[in-house]
């Protein structure tokens, strides 16, 4: 059949893995989908086809992204509109980045000690040693922060503080 | 593990599966039942849901023998149905709650 050949085709987007766990079963229930569709409009069968390319495309990118290591694309295609996390979750992405800043702070500092230029009137550079000093102070102060949000993060963890009490503390019935 | 609360789909193919062991296509009638015609599923939603659910084994696929590959059915694992469990009664309490906000913004 030439639909079933065509849908074939598009399981070619998925993954190997995939296809080999699951390929032949989405195949056949395709298949039956398609079949229903026989009896019914044009419209209606376009609209068949339309969600089950658009569900094989976005399936595909979904497993070839997890196969990278993540989990979910809903960053880019939030499809859970109504979800929210209620877990209380460390924030790690934030510590990255200040992490990623920092070094970049800090290979800038690095830099600037060695750049000179005699081109200018007067000759400027390299940045006094005294400069480097305060690398030692950006340090220190980060691994205060660190220590100090970690600390407030368990204690929040311990008790489970994300807000989550507070909707088990309305069960109440009116009084 | 699947994010919580569930997404609507993937509710409504464990509480099909709550049911009876089903293969894909029964799944996706019967989703398309439960929910009077609102959501549809296509296969490839389907099979990601299926494929997670199984990673984290809410379901399992049932080994018959005689069975072409295309009509693998799936259960619910002990698990599974505890998470299923655990999610409805969130959602009766989220009810609970919103009748009560309701009722006393209204008197």
């Amino acid at each position: 059949m030439l639909s079933l050949s065509i849908y074939r085709s598009l399981l070619r987007l998925y993954p190997a893995l995939h296809r080999e766990r699951f390929g032949e079963e989405m195949v056949a229930v395709f298949g039956e989908m398609e079949t229903d569709t026989v009896s019914k409009s044009m419209i209606e069968r376009a609209a068949f086809w339309i969600r089950e390319t658009a569900g094989v495309a976005s399936g595909a990118l979904k497993e070839h992204w997890r196969g990278l290591g993540f989990d979910s694309i809903g960053l880019w295609f939030p499809q859970r509109r109504f979800t929210m996390r209620t877990e209380f979750r460390f924030p790690k992405t934030t510590a990255v980045l200040m992490t990623i800043i920092l070094a970049g702070v800090v290979l800038a500092i690095k830099k600037g000690e060695t750049i000179s230029s005699s081109h200018v009137n007067p000759p400027i550079g390299p940045l006094p040693p005294t400069h480097s000093v305060l690398l030692g102070g950006i340090f220190l102060t980060l691994a205060f922060f660190y220590a100090v949000g970690l600390i407030g993060w368990a204690i929040l963890f311990a008790m489970r503080r994300s807000g989550v009490h507070r909707l088990a503390e309305t069960s109440g019935g009116p009084k | 593990m699947e994010s919580w609360p569930l997404t609507e789909p993937v509710l409504l193919i464990l509480l099909s599966l709550a049911e009876q062991s089903r293969h894909g296509y029964s799944i996706l009638k019967d989703v398309e039942q439960m929910s009077d015609g609102r959501v549809v599923l296509s296969t490839g939603t389907l099979y990601g849901a299926l494929r997670r659910l199984l990673d984290d084994e809410w379901i399992e696929r049932i080994e018959e023998e005689d069975t072409p590959r295309g009509r693998q059915a799936y259960r619910l694992t002990t698990r599974g149905r505890k998470n299923l469990q655990l999610e409805v009664g969130r959602m009766k309490h989220l009810t609970r709650l919103a009748n009560l906000r309701i009722v006393v913004k209204e008197a």
